[in-house]
């Protein structure tokens, strides 16, 4: 079952390590939510990541803790006309598909992705 | 940099982290890209999708590289060694890097690779990461460029199923044009939905299997 989940399985386990690093560093001796931000164009499962979480906290200082998340935009950045704004989106009505571009809108150049690529941990709320 | 904003006298507070859960591969990442440059070795990471032709490429410029280079090639698979074996026949030293269950390389895999190596004898690394579009964009090993296969084999739709993988690539390589027309699909039309979604990326056409387009790709990756 788990071998389906590889990707987030690996996520969720670096986020119950840091989490766990975090809250013995000020001798919390439990973590009651955690606080994550998941860019948008990441390429994370937020139900498998859930699901992964749920699984693993078990036994851990994060044992009924709570997983909140939040969507982060994703941003680009044109170096050639500086514009800077959101993922500019393209629709392709004969396969029903909306797919995300790094063309400028402003000016048509390439343009880079400056965020909504990562996943991390916001905050954490322990209880000592 | 962390800190703790709030403590309250329950004695329930928050700790302020922003820290990346992606961070420890970031951080391998880096070392590696440094490590490379170190070395003067240049370094690409060949991603695609399963069966779409990452080893035959590879076996194409092996073939016309190893004379100018002294190569080494990383090959990242569940399990097997398959590819390696493959890539091996044409003389180059070649490791395998078995992922076990996991769908991409990561840059911790590469770094310890890497400790087995002799850098100072090599001037290029190819790495063919795990077969999947998905994943292994995520994970940047540190390699200099990345570079994407797909086939015409799996069908029209390839690239706008999965745009983010097309966006971390600077090459892109559609192969088997071969079968092109048996399969129904066009270069032009695949080549422009990469364009829409990447415009910065190099789109080659090959077909491995008959050695031809191997040329551009090696132009493409300022190889010649």
């Amino acid at each position: 079952m788990l071998a389906a989940y590889m990707h987030e399985l690996s996520m969720a386990s670096n986020i119950i390590d840091i989490a766990i690093h975090e809250a013995k560093k000020r001798n919390a001796t439990s973590v009651i939510e955690v606080n994550l931000v998941v860019g948008k164009y990441s390429m994370l499962g937020l139900e498998q990541l859930c699901y992964c979480y749920d699984l693993l906290v078990k036994d851990t200082l994060l044992k009924n803790s709570k997983l909140n998340m939040e969507h982060e935009d994703g941003k680009i950045h044109c170096d050639k006309c500086k514009y800077k704004g959101p993922i500019p989106l393209k629709e392709e009505l004969e396969y029903h598909i909306i797919f995300p571009t790094l063309v400028c809108p402003k000016c048509g150049n390439p343009a880079e992705i400056i965020s909504g690529r990562d996943c991390y941990i916001k905050s954490l709320r322990v209880k000592k | 940099m962390t800190k703790i904003v709030e403590h309250k006298e329950d004695e329930v507070f928050d700790i302020e982290l922003e820290e990346s859960i992606l961070k420890k591969n970031e951080d391998f990442a880096k070392k590696n890209s440094e490590l490379f440059k170190t070395h003067n070795i240049k370094t690409i990471d060949i991603m695609g999708s399963i069966g779409s032709g990452k080893t035959s490429l590879i076996e194409a410029m092996v073939k016309r590289l190893k004379e100018k280079y002294q190569i080494a090639v990383l090959n990242g698979d569940l399990t097997t060694t398959i590819d390696s074996d493959r890539v091996a026949k044409h003389g180059v030293d070649v490791i395998q890097i078995n992922t076990g269950k996991e769908c991409h390389l990561d840059a911790n895999l590469i770094s310890k690779a890497l400790e087995d190596m002799e850098l100072d004898q090599l001037d290029l690394i190819i790495i063919e990461n795990v077969g999947n579009l998905i994943c292994p964009g995520e994970f940047r090993l540190g390699a200099e460029q990345r570079l994407v296969v797909i086939s015409v084999t799996e069908g029209p739709y390839m690239v706008l199923k999965h745009p983010f993988i097309f966006m971390e690539a600077n090459v892109v390589v559609i192969n088997k044009l071969d079968l092109a027309e048996a399969m129904n699909v066009e270069f032009e039309k695949l080549k422009a939905d990469v364009m829409r979604i990447n415009p910065k990326a190099e789109v080659i056409g090959t077909s491995c299997r008959n050695d031809k387009g191997i040329i551009y790709v090696i132009g493409a990756l300022n190889l010649s």
